[in-house]
């Protein structure tokens, strides 16, 4: 009896001792290699650099502990589906309700900074005036040019990222660069649009 | 010859070539490589032959180009600290791990 009893649990040691080299594995191929994207994309995602570091590491944490549900598929979009739902926790810590949809204060240009004529006036080279575009952008749209154009992601992966559907990011996305090609222009530096 | 075209052929599209219209709606999502086989080839079609349209894909190309170079390469020491933070959690079973969110 007792013979059985020691069988089963030696067993269950070599299942578990089993499942945690296989976390292990999954973990070391398929999170480790992406550290250096979620830490691009956690830095497009908030102002400071210690914040991004502190949100990558809770993804981190969240990824190991959740890794035994993990498929083995897609694991960016997995690792950005975490980092979204870890950023939101925090955010929600922080700022307990957001009143106002995100798009229509973009619209409205409402709590960004606001285009200036002499902002691009100012410089007139190319990345300066893609900079002060950039910085005059409302945040929703400007964490869209931040993640596709300059972390690289796909509209999917962007769209992981934020909590969004695809369309939204497309549209915030093309609208943005509509704005940036807008402030070109002013500055002489594209040509102006070319019909309503 | 698409070459051989009149400027009017492209305006209004074939079947084998977008429409400035067209091209105007799927433009930026051509150049982030988000369209499918077909239509990246109808929309690349127009462009070789419509200047108007060629001067607009530049310009967004170079506006992508530009926000890419703002890239900045990822601190290389916060990289590493990371790195350490993973493999140390791999050194506890995933469901104890929560003890660990201090670290």
């Amino acid at each position: 009896m007792q013979g059985s009893v020691c069988r089963v649990a030696s067993d269950m040691e070599d299942r578990l001792s089993e499942r945690t080299v296989r976390d292990r594995q999954t973990y070391t191929s398929c999170v480790l290699p992406e550290i250096e994207v979620l830490l691009r994309v956690a830095s497009s995602m908030t102002d400071q650099r210690s914040d991004a570091e502190d949100l990558v590491q809770d993804t981190l944490l969240r990824a190991w502990r959740s890794i035994d549900t993990f498929d083995g598929r897609h694991p960016r979009a997995w690792l950005l589906t975490i980092l979204r739902n870890a950023q939101v926790n925090r955010h929600r810590r922080r700022r307990p309700q957001l009143l106002d949809d995100p798009d229509l204060a973009a619209d409205r240009g409402v709590g960004d900074a606001q285009d200036s004529a002499e902002d691009v006036v100012v410089g007139r080279t190319f990345d300066v005036v893609i900079d002060a575009a950039l910085s005059a952008l409302p945040t929703t749209f400007r964490q869209v040019v931040l993640l596709v154009d300059v972390d690289g992601l796909t509209y999917a992966e962007a769209a992981e990222v934020l909590g969004v559907p695809e369309g939204t990011v497309m549209s915030r996305l093309h609208r943005a660069r509509k704005r940036i090609r807008d402030r070109l222009a002013a500055a002489d530096l594209a040509p102006r649009r070319r019909r309503p | 010859m698409i070459d051989e075209l009149p400027w009017w052929r492209a305006m209004v599209g074939t079947k084998d070539m977008a429409s400035c219209r067209q091209v105007g709606r799927l433009l930026q999502s051509y150049l982030d490589g988000e369209v499918d086989d077909l239509t990246a080839r109808r929309v690349a079609r127009h462009l070789d032959l419509c200047r108007r349209c060629g001067l607009e894909a530049s310009t967004y190309a170079e506006v992508k180009k530009a926000l890419a170079r703002r890239g900045t390469p990822v601190p290389g020491d916060a990289h590493e600290r990371l790195l350490r933070f993973a493999e140390q959690l791999m050194d506890t079973p995933p469901g104890q791990s929560a003890e660990n969110e201090s670290v």
